[in-house]
């Protein structure tokens, strides 16, 4: 639907270096919204009309609360776009679309993985809050850059959930050094043992949901495979329409019978299982 | 106050009101439903069909500019049997206007499918693309040359029953000698204007931003290019005119009519505001109202007496 939210929060979200921003908006998009889903919001200076940026910004809900009518975007400060976005004030009416695209599958049972790397943890949020209120078992795996970098995209709010936190970063300063990839890769053989033993592998009761560079999703998918755990992925493409009519945002999966075809990241996703997805391609 | 006639004439069609969609830019009529009924429309011109299916250009497909959209989609579309199969039958019972555009790489590609689209195909015309930017030895090799164009339109107007409108590319030197071409060749009415040709450059990266390197500009930036070549080939040329290039709001739209359009077309201003085709459409009809116009055409071409 075409809506509007009023801006209730828009401030700067941890060390200003990380430049992220939390902006709170207050609409009945809540009442509907699932996660893994988004928004497409409008960046104008509402005071005057401009065409510069020009295209509306799609930006994914890291809370969503249906009681309060609030949804809550976590965005970086990365171009025109969303430093006019960061300008907006209390009060103020946004445009939005949505909630758009397709969100996560809600596991029934089991352990929910989340792994996330730098503001991919975003999205994930929304994803464990509504995951822990059924009742069933959180783990999160994140990486980072740094410890500025977690401290600032939101890690006391993870802390507060009492789940267990896997965390990474680069350069060692908080967490295990490395890619958050090698800690899920760890986690997976304590339980699961060696991949190369004879009996087929399985993952249990695990189901995984991960967000961040196409890189690590990718590996995450693998190992999915490998260890037979469900992984669903939530893809990221310059958008145009945000309702699947101008094909802007395409992504290459592989349909059953080994066809290459193509989906709309913003109406068909933007999660999809990572098994289908083709993550390099040219075509 | 009165209402103001609204119905436009066109190449033989008659369309409840002046304001349609451009075709890539509202996929096969559905994707805007929840947010613009196309029932409210003058119609809606449908995603560009090739022969065979395509899977289009890698992505980056898209790059933003200053009040306009470089694309390179590159005609993705599910092919003329697929449309045919699973499109068509659900695109002929929308409550408006439908217009299927083609494209193609040869001539036999725009004859195939101008006989498999007829009118009994439930369309009222066909919008023949010369002038996709993005393809290599695509469509605007046709758009660019008039006796190319004019061969293309012939060969089309041999196949169908259809109207014919011929979508031209403003990527020429003599926008009149193109229309003229097209006139020659047999089309009913001309679609002006297509993107222009341009690209951009990640400086972090150096290199182009879209996967294409080069893509059609879309957008208000272009919307000063397009009126102008309405402006230009509605004075010398006598078919009915759908301006479109850059519409965003009512004011625009007014301007394409006063510069000679016969109807206009909302592309990517729908991306912006997926209710731009109804706020475009209560505008003109505001504007006539104010000026004691009874019908919008009455607009069409008036700056030109001036």
């Amino acid at each position: 639907m075409l809506t509007e939210g009023q801006v209730v929060i828009n401030e700067r979200f941890g060390d200003e270096e990380q430049g992220l921003w939390r902006l709170v908006l207050k609409g009945p998009i809540a009442k509907t919204a699932q996660p893994g889903q988004f928004v497409a919001i409008q960046v104008q200076d509402s005071s005057i009309s401009s065409f510069d940026p020009l295209l509306r910004r799609p930006i994914s809900l890291a809370e969503i609360s249906p009681d309060r009518d609030e949804i809550t975007l976590l965005y970086r400060v990365a171009g025109r776009g969303t430093e006019i976005l960061a300008r907006a004030r209390c009060g103020e009416q946004l445009s939005l679309m949505g909630p758009l695209g397709q969100g996560f599958s809600l596991p029934e049972e089991g352990e929910l993985w989340l792994i996330a790397g730098g503001i991919g943890i975003f999205p994930l949020y929304a994803l464990a809050q509504s995951v822990l209120a059924r009742g069933l078992t959180v783990r999160l795996f994140w990486g980072g850059e740094n410890q500025s970098f977690l401290a600032s995209a939101g890690l006391f709010l993870w802390q507060a959930l009492g789940i267990p936190l896997q965390l990474s970063t680069l350069d060692g300063s908080l967490g295990q050094k490395g890619l958050v990839t090698e800690q899920v890769q760890e986690r997976l053989l304590q339980l699961f043992g060696q991949t190369k033993q004879e009996q087929p592998l399985s993952g249990g009761q695990i189901s995984v949901a991960t967000c961040g560079p196409a890189k690590m999703m990718q590996a995450v998918t693998k190992l999915g495979i490998e260890f037979q755990v469900p992984v669903e992925v939530s893809l990221e493409e310059r958008m145009g329409c945000a309702v699947g009519a101008c094909l802007g945002c395409v992504c290459t999966l592989i349909d059953e019978a080994g066809t290459l075809i193509h989906k709309k990241v913003c109406l068909d996703g933007p999660v999809f299982r990572g098994e289908e997805v083709v993550w390099d391609v040219s075509c | 106050m009165c209402p103001v006639d609204l119905t436009t004439h066109m190449a033989g069609i008659t369309l409840r009101n002046p304001v349609l969609t451009c075709s890539g830019t509202y996929g096969f009529g559905e994707e805007y439903a929840a947010y613009c009924p196309v029932e409210a429309l003058g119609g809606i011109t449908l995603k560009g069909l090739t022969p065979e299916p395509r899977l289009g250009n890698a992505v980056p497909r898209l790059a933003e500019t200053s009040a306009g959209l470089l694309n390179a989609v590159g005609l993705e579309n599910p092919g003329l049997e697929e449309f045919l199969k699973s499109y068509l039958p659900k695109v002929r019972k929308l409550p408006t206007a439908v217009i299927a555009n083609i494209s193609g790489f040869s001539l036999e590609d725009y004859v195939q499918m101008a006989r498999a689209l007829q009118r009994d195909s439930g369309l009222v015309a066909l919008e023949v693309n010369i002038s996709c930017p993005n393809v290599k030895h695509g469509g605007m090799h046709f758009g660019t040359d008039p006796k190319s164009a004019e061969e293309v339109i012939a060969a089309v107007r041999a196949e169908t029953d259809l109207p014919i409108i011929a979508k031209l590319s403003p990527n020429v030197t003599d926008i009149v000698g193109m229309a003229r071409a097209v006139q020659r060749g047999g089309a009913d009415a001309l679609s002006l204007i297509n993107t222009l040709l341009g690209m951009r450059i990640d400086i972090d990266h150096q290199r182009p931003v879209l996967a294409n390197t080069f893509g059609g500009l879309s957008g208000p930036a272009i919307r000063p290019v397009a009126v102008r070549m309405v402006w230009q080939v509605s004075q010398a040329v006598d078919l009915p005119i759908i301006g479109m290039g850059g519409i965003t709001t009512w004011q625009d739209a007014v301007e394409f009519l006063l510069a000679g359009a016969t109807a206009v077309s909302i592309g990517t201003g729908n991306f912006i505001n997926p209710q731009a085709p109804l706020e475009i459409l209560q505008g003109i009809q505001d504007y006539c109202n104010k000026r004691g116009m009874v019908s919008v055409r009455e607009l069409v071409g008036l700056a030109h007496n001036a």
